[in-house]
């Protein structure tokens, strides 16, 4: 199985792993893999779950979108925030949950209900990945 | 002339504060460098950001998406970055300033204001600006999340039609000695029309909704630049401010000592003559 690399950048940092097999990113139309000599495009990410199988292993990241840019010769991937799953703080996390929660149980009526689902999934989203 | 004991208490309370000033200067010179640092770890994602705009952007209709409308400029909003703290030279009045008479200039009733930072906020709450948001308290804890919660009030204001222009003012840091504020537009975006050869590639779910989602989040990294920009900013003035205190009150210190050691040598000058004037007086 061929390897490729992988370019994650984000506002606040960027790293790379070099011997990436299989990628798994969270698309707005559901996930898809990615692996060597993979078609060029763009494609947006949801929040989800990020799966890198590189040679050393698996690593599991909670991301909130962004983008992915496949080209020749790697694979880019345009990130707001990325946590690896271990590096997830479940305290915080199920803290926005339970105040996403409450917020949508109250039901008020200038209530920003986007946004409002928004954060309930990211929470969701990263007690799911940290206890991958 | 006053007391020796004054002077004494006076050199006391200026060398307290020029303590104070000087440890405040080390402090925003660490501030100062941890504010390039996360200026320098945003590149990389600004740039590869505006990379795959460019290259969307020209199988892109413009009128589709409502971040890139012109529209006839009726109502504007201004985002003023300013600071929590004072006690960093003109900084904050500066800005105030500018952004005032900018305001003033287009007709203050048809301005909505973002106060990002304290002094801007009351500043203008003062004066009764038309204050949509304020944001406040977050310097001290400057993270992303701050930008994005920024962008994205800024976004809702502007799309549902409230207002047809959004402007900035912040401080642009140039170097440590220098800060330059800048007024920039934000909304609507304009790009200047370059070209890129189209290339075979998929984009998934569709180039529109791509542009519209990728759109938003440059946003959300020009919030980011503006923020960091102007805390960099804000901490090399306050370092600049607090090195002039630190040497003013040095330089007081030395002219306090020498009023001081004049008035000793005055009080054991009469002393003497006391003293000696008492002898004569005796040997008579």
């Amino acid at each position: 199985m061929g390897v490729f690399s992988v370019e994650i950048v984000t506002p606040i940092k960027v790293f790379n792993e070099d011997t990436v097999k299989y990628l798994r990113c969270p698309g707005i139309d559901g996930s898809f893999g990615v692996m060597k000599k993979h078609r060029n495009g763009i494609i947006a990410l949801d929040i989800g779950e990020l799966k890198i199988e590189t040679k050393n292993g698996i690593e599991w990241y909670a991301t909130s979108g962004g983008f992915v840019e496949i080209t020749d010769d790697k694979v880019e991937l345009l990130l707001e925030s990325i946590e690896k799953s271990n590096e997830i703080d479940v305290k915080r996390a199920s803290e926005a949950l339970e105040r996403a929660k409450q917020r949508r149980a109250d039901n008020k009526e200038d209530i920003d209900s986007v946004r409002l689902e928004a954060s309930l999934s990211r929470a969701i989203n990263r007690l799911n990945v940290s206890n991958k | 002339m006053a007391s020796l004991k004054d002077i004494r208490d006076r050199i006391k309370s200026v060398k307290s504060i020029q303590k104070v000033t000087s440890a405040m200067k080390m402090v925003a010179a660490a501030k100062v460098r941890k504010a390039q640092q996360k200026m320098e770890q945003a590149r990389p994602y600004t740039l590869a950001l505006e990379e795959v705009i460019h290259h969307i952007l020209p199988d892109i209709n413009r009128d589709d998406l409502d971040l890139l409308n012109i529209r006839d400029i009726k109502r504007k909003a201004y985002v003023i970055v300013s600071a929590d703290r004072g006690l960093a030279g003109a900084f904050n009045s500066n800005i105030t300033k500018v952004a005032e008479k900018e305001i003033n200039e287009f007709g203050r009733e048809n301005v909505d204001l973002f106060c990002i930072g304290k002094k801007a906020r009351d500043h203008f709450k003062r004066r009764e600006y038309n204050i949509i948001e304020s944001h406040t308290d977050f310097w001290n804890d400057l993270n992303y999340d701050n930008a994005m919660m920024i962008g994205r009030s800024i976004i809702d204001h502007f799309t549902s039609g409230k207002v047809d222009e959004v402007h900035v003012i912040y401080n642009y840091f140039v170097n440590m000695a220098q800060q330059e504020i800048k007024s920039e537009v934000l909304l609507p975006l304009v790009y200047e029309d370059e070209e890129f050869e189209a290339k075979d590639r998929l984009y998934e779910p569709s180039k529109e909704a791509l542009v519209g989602s990728l759109v938003p989040r440059h946003l959300n990294i020009q919030v980011w630049k503006y923020l960091l920009e102007s805390y960099a900013s804000e901490q090399a003035a306050r370092m600049l401010a607090m090195e002039n205190a630190t040497t003013n009150a040095g330089d007081m210190i030395k002219s306090l000592t020498l009023e001081f050691n004049k008035a000793r040598q005055a009080a054991i000058t009469t002393e003497m003559l006391e003293i000696v004037s008492g002898a004569e007086a005796l040997n008579e």
